[in-house]
């Protein structure tokens, strides 16, 4: 059997690049970890996208999950929209969409679709993007990072390796100027321990960051999920619930969360 | 240092066919947890928690057994991971 979610990414692909399998899938195409039951893509910003993989969606008999609507209003605030369906085995796939990942410029997706499709369809975001998207409030995406930054030149490994004995290797053969305080230490000889503790600082500060984003989100999302779980908008077919959430967020959801309005066009 | 198990690395020695199998019955696996998942593990809406569950939807006409109210309870709850 095939992997649900490249077999989707597939189907999403078929007659133009418009979705880029990312995250937890993305960590498995590039053989480092199962680490997601769910799917994420980076989707491209047009109706057109849109609708595609709404059809898809809807000729499995998905349903759209207490989320904003797959629509390019919000898709380039920053928000993300959520996917169910059962497959034919009886089991719960989970798809998530966003068109502005964190910390990924918007260049750089236009590059990767601009790529076109590689693996008949089976298009999947870079590592150094998954890296990017990875450094997320959550502990075990670090791991990953590490894992992930081997496959990167070391010079690109070292701006976002997570393991200490790599930057103290790289730190010494790698001559580019890097910003991170855990290298500088490693580059003074200050000691192992010493390196192991700036990474630690590095870390706890991009997952404040991204801990005070998606709060600025989720309270922007409040009153309009509120609304969404009432109208039982997840319970109905996926056109029809596609056009009442579309109304509700005209109504409740803005566009970008207060004081997102202006970063929303490029990294995060 | 190794951040990740040997299983894991592993994968790194699998042909295509090989990793797609081992994904989906990873897949069947993990499904026995699905109870327990939270509502969003991505996106901006990670953190967010579902009210009460809603009470099911009555029929206009109850005339149906007591059988087929019992399903649309579950398909409901089917539908519904929320709820």
């Amino acid at each position: 059997m095939a992997n649900i979610y490249f077999e989707l990414t597939r189907e999403f692909n078929r007659d133009e690049p418009i979705a880029l399998l990312a995250s937890g899938q993305a960590v498995v195409f590039y053989r480092i970890a199962m680490m997601s039951k769910d799917g994420d893509w980076v989707i491209g910003e047009s109706p057109e996208a849109c609708d595609r993989v709404r059809a898809v969606l809807a000729a499995r008999g998905a349903r759209h999950r207490p989320s904003p609507p797959l629509d390019v209003r919000w898709l380039a605030g920053g928000w993300s929209s959520h996917f169910e369906f059962t497959d034919d085995r009886a089991r719960r796939v989970r798809c998530d969409f966003f068109s502005r990942p964190p910390r990924v410029a918007l260049a750089r997706i236009q590059e990767m679709f601009g790529a076109g499709v590689s693996r008949d369809g089976l298009l999947v975001v870079d590592p150094e993007t998954l890296v990017r998207m990875k450094q997320t409030q959550r502990a075990k995406d670090y791991p990953a990072i590490g894992e992930i930054a081997r496959l990167l030149p070391g010079d690109v490994e070292l701006r976002y390796t997570t393991d200490p004995d790599r930057i103290l290797v790289l730190a010494s053969s790698v001559t580019a100027a890097i910003d991170r305080p855990s290298v500088q230490a490693a580059r003074e000889a200050a000691g192992r321990e010493r390196v192991v503790v700036e990474l630690a600082r590095e870390i706890d500060s991009m997952q404040q960051r991204d801990r005070a984003r998606v709060e600025r989100y989720l309270a922007a999302s409040a009153r309009y999920l509120e609304e969404f779980r009432r109208a039982r908008v997840d319970e109905m077919p996926l056109s029809e619930a596609h056009q009442r959430a579309c109304g509700l967020a005209e109504r409740w959801l803005p566009t970008a969360p207060s004081g997102l309005e202006e970063r929303h066009a490029d990294a995060q | 240092m190794q951040m990740l198990s040997e299983d894991d690395l592993n994968l790194r020695s699998m042909s295509d066919e090989e990793l797609e199998a081992a994904w989906d019955l990873w897949f069947d696996l993990a499904q026995e947890t699905n109870a327990f998942d939270p509502a969003y593990s991505h996106g901006v809406l990670v953190g967010w928690t579902p009210g009460p569950p809603r009470p099911t939807r009555v029929p206009a006409r109850r005339s149906a057994s007591a059988s087929s109210a019992s399903c649309e309870t579950d398909l409901s709850r089917r539908r519904s991971p929320e709820g």
